[in-house]
């Protein structure tokens, strides 16, 4: 990949995907697989950005896309989706943010469905409910009424641990 | 007072130095772990090794005089290599820009897709290979008839009074019909057997992820 191209089109989105691959992984080894491997995705379809969305928008597709269906082998040779073994217990202590509310965040986000971890992702990265719904493939009421209910299991999860 | 998620998220990412992007190595010789690549790459590893196996097996059976095992067995083969390459041009085309509901939508459509083709050609394949095998020592040249005919003479010796079709005993075609009958019809189930011990997990996963975008999208 050309340093150009990760320079100009892909770190100035870095946050974003991080923050996404973060969701997705407990660990620091996993974190920079995901990262690699989203920006190794982006650059291979760049050919694909047909200018119907803005590049951004496109950027949050594959990096969602990659994060929902990235494969690991079990030890028995078992394939699995690693974003569904993501368990709290399991986060390494080393992988923690040096903020403590973070943190906490984080670990109710990493209980959520995959898919509800992406819309809170996206809803917390102030993306309006139109580009969510057209990220993730639905409609822009439904994103709404699904945010809320989102909001209301994280605040459960966070209840009485942050002040 | 309780900090909003929001306020939390805001304020944790401006202390924190969370944001540094990890150094990326080599990036373009990575080897991918996103399924659709580790798909393609277990595709192409397994078509090129159907093509040389069925090619060595063709040429080895000429030299031992059983070409027509050969023959069958490389005819077959290279239709389900043709099929399943058509298969793998349909994976080339899943377009990981799309939204994550059309995304997932049109691997799964693959998958399905993939699997049916499969199933139904393992239904066929087992039995064509068994009967290639019984043809193929069938017609084996056994010092100037071939190996069927010289069994069956060798049968009428012992068991003067064996039932023949068209010069073949009747209880060899009903154990022939027997086998192919059960390869037939556990054919798919091998398949579906062996798919599931690996991707079982996978399959389950994307059906989960699919029914609740649906769920969100009603």
């Amino acid at each position: 990949m050309s340093s150009d191209f990760y320079n100009t089109s892909i770190l100035p989105f870095a946050g974003i995907i991080i923050k996404l691959c973060r969701a997705y992984t407990n660990s620091q080894e996993d974190f920079e697989d995901y990262y690699q491997e989203v920006c190794l995705q982006i650059w291979r379809s760049k050919d694909n950005f047909r200018e119907e969305s803005e590049w951004s928008t496109w950027v949050y597709r594959i990096s969602l896309n990659v994060c929902l269906t990235l494969l690991k082998k079990k030890k028995n040779n078992v394939q699995h989706f690693v974003s569904d073994s993501v368990t709290v217990e399991e986060t390494e202590a080393s992988y923690a943010f040096s903020d403590e509310s973070l943190n906490l965040l984080y670990n109710a986000i990493r209980k959520l469905s995959e898919i509800d971890r992406a819309i809170i992702m996206l809803y917390l990265e102030e993306k309006p409910y139109q580009e969510i719904a057209e990220i993730i493939g639905t409609n822009p009421n439904n994103i709404g009424v699904r945010v809320k209910r989102i909001k209301m299991k994280l605040k459960k999860l966070l209840d009485g641990k942050i002040n | 007072m309780e900090k909003s998620i929001e306020n939390i998220w805001k304020e944790g990412f401006i202390k924190s130095d969370a944001l540094i992007a990890p150094k990326i190595n080599n990036l373009y010789d990575q080897k991918s772990i996103h399924i659709i690549d580790k798909f393609k790459r277990m595709f192409k590893i397994n078509l090129i090794a159907i093509v040389a196996f069925s090619f060595v097996y063709l040429v080895v059976t000429f030299f031992i005089g059983i070409p027509i095992m050969g023959t069958i067995f490389f005819i077959t083969l290279t239709l389900l290599v043709i099929v399943n390459k058509r298969l793998l041009n349909g994976l080339e085309r899943i377009n990981k820009g799309a939204n994550s509901y059309q995304y997932l939508k049109a691997f799964n459509q693959w998958i399905n897709k993939q699997i049916a083709i499969n199933k139904r050609m393992s239904t066929f394949l087992y039995p064509i290979i068994f009967m290639s095998f019984v043809f193929g020592f069938w017609f084996k040249d056994a010092e100037g008839i071939p190996l069927g005919e010289r069994l069956v003479n060798e049968i009428l010796v012992g068991f003067p009074n064996t039932y023949l079709i068209y010069g073949i005993p009747l209880i060899g075609i009903i154990i022939a019909v027997l086998i192919v009958s059960l390869l037939a019809f556990f054919g798919g189930r091998i398949y579906m057997w062996d798919l599931n011990i690996v991707y079982g997990r996978v399959f389950k996963k994307l059906d989960e992820l699919l029914t609740d975008l649906e769920s969100l999208r009603n």
